[in-house]
């Protein structure tokens, strides 16, 4: 693990020590160099299922994948920001950059905790980059609020978990995932475990977002700048998923019936969330919905607690944390140039970006899940689980996928086709930077589909 | 002030607070506190100032209202169990007439309402020492008479959490957000203090590292309100940068020092079997999370270039040394690493 904390946190001394004129390219190189480093995590051979072995910090095959999801995002991310950040003065360059880094330095120690509780203070430690990512660098002054909202939305679900996992070190003696599942199992009966069951599962709910708390979600992503937003989709969020996968092993008895309405309330927010990008009219706001309508879909594949479940989860938690990422960067290159959200007055930029419109193309396809791509493999699985369960989830699910497909659709008819409206034919032509961002988003996604056991988890 | 007569109070002040340390006689700890609280009065009131005069009068006469309650339970103490050490206290009623008064006398909720008043009226040094120096002298009294009536002290620690963060909501004086702040963190002082008086002592510590850093931040900005926090830019980048992580770390947010305490409030209320005294204490601290963080959107995260919320003043280099701010601010936001050492050295 060190191999890769190191030269993540020296990366910081990289920021603050090269000369303006190299800082982008400096930083950039060396968290690629990284994020090459850290897909040696890929090959697992040890029989217990962890690896990379150190006190506090190990990997396994369920944090693998986000581990190295995470590497990856923050050269996309710095590559992402150079323009947005330009006209602003070197040392906030250097800030923001430190910022980004000290975040992908708290999220790797957050996956690769084997502690709980170092988890925890990891997962909680996410929080202050972030909400400086949101409230300083965001656009308009609702951004105030909507880091209000990320912040207190999240504590207010994650203090009750800090108190659920101090009451389960009284009665196990131990935190430590290794040692964990081997404990005597809780005798699970009286009312109090009922709560304490929701209060271990709530934080990672909110985070998710599960929907009827996932309003601070849409808020946070569409005042972010664009390193927050993908940083949030594409990582952040998994932090729920994560968190709640490690956490099922401890409340076997009770989750069987306790989370019934949970299951009903994340089927019912896939279909809520997918009607709510049917009517957006601002193009991130229609993104970030669409991530809570996808992760609505793993909180479900979680919380039916079966082996196709958990690798569903898994595999749709990658997709769509490449898939969304990639999103916003498209929705950014035209925030860029037309320095607008709203999808009406961005339309027919087929014509004016045209390779673009294949990168939208691509990615909106990958969005509604079309075939080989991970990001059916995570739904299908997800949804077969399901349907084992009852027959009436497909209802559920299958009316999902089919908003799903509407939205994306409309999204891309919405910003490619049309007429070109006249106030935008003089927009600037594609830089070759945001094609390889794109690119690099795009071509993991597509070369997952060759080797999709890298990020089956468990299963594999 | 003369500084002859300056340097006569300060060491009054260490006296009386040094004699209540050593003390094991109730009489001679009263003594100690009214030596404290007569040496800070003429300190307090030293400008001269209407509103400094009247925050020192309010002062004056809760401190004597609280020594005077303590003086009262001690010979009541003495009378019914012959007993004047402090050590000692075995009838439930004297010691809950001393706990109340010394609640009082640090401003407990819900006898906290002179503090906020007493501090808006101080210029920040004294209001630093009034929030650290002085309440040492009542929690050493505090951590000695081993209460034992639980419902009062849990009573007062959660009531000063919700009050702490509740006051501080609406307030745009800083003076005034520090002293409810003060209040909160008594209040979880209060709350652990029955079941690990050490974790008491490490939470102070914690408070006063934090609390010192704040006010020095504010003093070398010159802000007393939240509007010339907002162009402290202009006069110390730097610390504007770092200053949000003060803030939050008095918030309690993980990874900052702050979050150390609480933690380890947390772990020792669900050892002793009190998860929902817990996790409503935990709530609570979202109420001042929420003042802290709006302190810190003043402040920083709304800088230039954005569009500014005060016109900069006229400014003079300040001559404050800045080498105990950078110490305390460095301890206030980067220990929680060391929480395994703390552990092992407070944790019972």
């Amino acid at each position: 693990m060190l191999k890769i904390l190191i030269p993540t946190f020296m990366l910081i001394p990289t920021t603050w020590l090269t000369p303006a004129k190299w800082l982008w390219p400096t930083t950039l190189a060396q968290s690629f160099i990284i994020a090459l480093a850290s897909l040696t995590w890929l090959k697992n051979l040890s029989e217990t299922g962890w690896s990379c072995l150190s006190t506090y910090l190990a990997t396994d095959a369920l944090s693998t994948p986000l581990l190295v999801l995470t590497c990856w995002l923050l050269p996309l991310m710095i590559l992402a920001s150079q323009k947005h950040t330009a006209l602003e003065p070197v040392n906030r360059q250097r800030m923001y950059i430190t910022l980004l880094t000290s975040l992908q330095f708290f999220l790797i120690l957050a996956f690769g905790a084997t502690e709980l509780i170092m988890f925890y203070v990891m997962f909680e430690a996410t929080l202050i980059p972030t909400l400086i990512i949101i409230t300083r660098w965001g656009n308009q002054t609702e951004r105030l609020n909507a880091g209000t909202y990320f912040l207190f939305y999240t504590l207010a679900g994650s203090l009750p978990l800090l108190v659920a996992l101090l009451l389960l070190q009284n009665n196990t003696g131990t935190l430590s995932l290794l040692t964990l599942q081997y404990s005597n199992p809780l005798p699970l009966v009286s009312y109090a475990d009922k709560l304490w069951w929701a209060g271990c599962l709530l934080a990672f709910l909110v985070k998710m977002p599960l929907y009827g708390v996932h309003l601070w979600l849409p808020k946070a992503h569409v005042e972010a700048p664009i390193a927050g937003s993908m940083v949030l989709a594409a990582v952040l969020l998994k932090l729920g998923g994560y968190g709640m996968m490690r956490m099922m092993i401890m409340l076997e008895p009770l989750t069987e019936k306790l989370s019934y309405p949970f299951i009903i309330f994340a089927l019912w927010g896939v279909i809520m969330t997918g009607s709510i990008c049917l009517r957006q009219t601002d193009l991130k706001s229609l993104i970030a919905y669409s991530s809570v309508s996808h992760m609505g879909l793993v909180a479900g594949g979680i919380l039916i607690q079966t082996p196709w479940g958990f690798t569903g989860a898994l595999i749709l938690m990658i997709a769509h944390g490449l898939t969304s990422s990639a999103l916003f960067c498209l929705a950014n290159t035209n925030y860029e140039r037309t320095h607008s959200r709203t999808m009406i007055l961005a339309r027919g930029l087929q014509m004016v970006l045209p390779l673009m419109a294949t990168w939208w193309f691509i990615a909106s396809l990958a969005n509604l899940a079309l075939p080989p791509l991970p990001n059916l493999m995570g739904e299908l699985m997800i949804i077969t689980s399901l349907f084992s369960w009852s027959w009436w989830t497909l209802a559920l699910t299958g009316a999902g996928t089919l908003i799903t497909a509407a939205y994306s659709l409309y999204m891309f008819l919405m910003t490619q086709r049309g007429p070109l409206p006249p106030h935008l034919i003089a927009l600037e032509p594609t830089h070759s930077r945001e094609h390889l961002l794109i690119l690099l988003h795009l071509l993991p996604l597509m070369l997952l589909t060759l080797k999709p056991e890298l990020i089956w988890g468990w299963t594999a | 002030m003369n500084p002859y007569i300056m340097a006569l109070l300060l060491f009054g002040l260490g006296l009386g607070t040094t004699i209540t340390f050593a003390s094991s006689h109730w009489l001679l700890a009263w003594m100690g506190l009214e030596i404290n609280t007569l040496a800070i009065i003429p300190l307090m009131a030293q400008h001269h100032h209407p509103r400094a005069v009247e925050a020192t009068t309010k002062y004056f006469l809760t401190q004597a209202t609280a020594a005077a309650m303590l003086l009262f339970a001690s010979t009541t103490n003495a009378w019914l169990t012959g007993e004047w050490d402090i050590q000692q206290m075995s009838h439930p009623l004297p010691t809950t007439m001393i706990t109340l008064a010394l609640a009082l006398k640090i401003g407990l909720a819900p006898m906290h309402s002179w503090m906020p008043e007493v501090l808006q009226g101080l210029d920040l040094t004294t209001g630093l020492i009034l929030s650290t120096w002085q309440k040492l002298a009542p929690f050493a009294l505090f951590l000695q008479i081993h209460p034992n009536n639980s419902t009062i002290l849990i009573t007062l620690g959660l009531a000063s959490t919700l009050v702490g963060g509740w006051g501080g909501l609406n307030q745009t004086q800083l003076r005034k957000i520090l002293a409810y702040s003060s209040i909160a963190h008594l209040g979880w002082m209060t709350l652990v203090l029955q079941f690990a008086p050490s974790l008491t002592l490490l939470t102070l510590l914690t408070y006063f590292v934090m609390t010192f850093s704040a006010f020095l931040v504010f003093k070398l900005n010159k802000a007393t309100t939240v509007n010339s926090l907002a162009i402290s830019w202009a006069k110390t980048p730097i610390l504007t940068s770092l200053a949000p992580l003060i803030l939050l770390s008095l918030g309690g947010l993980p990874p900052l020092t702050g979050f150390l305490p609480k933690w380890l409030i947390l772990q020792e209320l669900t050892k002793q079997g009190l998860p929902l005294l817990a996790t409503f204490a935990a709530l609570t601290a979202l109420l001042s999370l929420y003042f802290y963080l709006r302190l810190s959107y003043a402040m920083t995260l709304t800088m230039f270039p954005n569009n500014l919320a005060g016109s900069a003043p006229w400014r003079f280099h300040s001559p404050q040394l800045t080498l105990p701010l950078a110490v305390s601010t460095a301890t206030a936001i980067l220990t929680l690493p060391l929480a395994p050492a703390a552990m092992a050295l407070f944790a019972p």
